[in-house]
């Protein structure tokens, strides 16, 4: 009988909880082998295997999702749309009311994904793939939201002083910095071309950081809720 | 007021009454998407049982697996007493919006 691939597979395994394992997983097998595969062929029944997978994951961890992105597009509105000065309309504006703008509060949704991940599936690898997960789904919408964005934004960034600082000075440098020899950055180079290599290479940089900060803080946030379900079952049998 | 059932949530409890003691997982997504005539996403029912279990609206209880599932169990539900009543009322308040109007409605003039 033919199998699902093997990589959706595996991560609902590390998705469900304990209780609803091996019966959604079965589920999923039983309509692919019945009713897909005859319907769709091998490779469409797997690309509908991998969108059931997604889609169980983006309905039980979409509530750490949405607050990362909320955070970062909220950031890249501010740091578009600027008062004349170039001086950002954030400035000046009280530490309690930047708090929920802080990066910190993005990597502690993906601890929180880890440490609910890990809780709902009582397995440690649960939690880090929901912290994971949360990276990759938050980082492809700010990759669709700056190519969305890149062309509306650039408008109101090239009448803007700060921007046009930037620019002046990231395509006029005396050594201009190069990135494994590659410098997209040239003296003649139009402000759109300009941002959106800036964008690309924000986008990259931020997968990084992103990467690092959800498998770390989803590691720790998933010890914490495997502890935190261990010490309540305990509790459980005890009573 | 308490809260009325959504209309997924009626469509997954009619289901579960519908296919009686064949209502496991795979046969309730399989029946709702006939009723709804569209694609339904295994994960959208899953919580729908998820959460009507949580209400206490439905029992669900492991079975036999089957080999083309490679004998994976399947997870049958039940559909409450306090699951039939919050169907009745949501039906109740169906009827009573709707009281007085003809179906089709019709744009007027």
């Amino acid at each position: 009988m033919p199998n699902p691939p093997a990589v959706p597979a595996a991560l609902l395994h590390l998705l469900l909880p304990i209780e609803a394992r091996e019966s959604v997983s079965g589920d999923l097998l039983e309509e692919y082998r019945e009713a897909r595969i005859p319907a769709l062929g091998q490779r469409r029944a797997n690309l509908w295997y991998w969108r059931q997978v997604g889609g169980i994951w983006l309905r039980t961890y979409w509530w750490f999702v949405v607050p990362v992105i909320l955070v970062l597009v909220v950031h890249d509105i501010f740091n578009t749309f600027r008062a004349p000065s170039g001086a950002s309309y954030l400035d000046g504006l009280p530490p309690l009311a930047l708090a929920p703008l802080s990066p910190l509060v993005g990597i502690g949704f993906f601890g929180l994904a880890g440490a609910y991940g890990s809780w709902r599936t009582r397995r440690w690898a649960g939690g880090f793939v929901a912290a994971l997960g949360t990276f990759f789904v938050v980082w492809l919408f700010m990759a669709v939201w700056w190519n969305a964005t890149l062309y509306p934004f650039a408008q109101v960034q090239q009448s803007n002083t700060y921007w046009i600082q930037a620019w002046q000075w990231s395509t006029h440098r005396a050594h201009p910095s190069s990135f494994f020899g590659f410098n997209p950055d040239t003296p003649d180079e139009t402000f759109l071309r300009w941002i959106f290599w800036d964008n690309l290479g924000g986008l990259f940089f931020l997968g990084i950081a992103m990467l690092t900060a959800s498998a770390v803080c989803g590691g720790i946030g998933s010890t914490i809720g495997l502890i935190t379900t261990r010490w309540r079952s305990a509790a459980i049998h005890k009573s | 007021m308490a809260d009325i059932l959504g209309s997924f949530e009626q469509a997954v409890l009619l289901a579960i009454l519908r296919l009686d003691d064949g209502a496991y997982g795979r046969a309730i997504l399989n029946e709702v998407a006939a009723r709804l005539e569209r694609d339904i996403a295994s994960g959208a029912v899953q919580a729908t049982l998820e959460r009507l279990e949580r209400k206490g609206l439905v029992r669900s209880a492991l079975g036999r697996g089957t080999p083309i599932r490679d004998g994976r169990a399947r997870r049958f539900y039940t559909v409450l007493a306090e699951g039939l009543h919050e169907l009745n009322e949501a039906r109740t308040t169906h009827d009573t919006i709707w009281r007085g109007f003809v179906r089709p409605l019709k744009a007027r003039g």
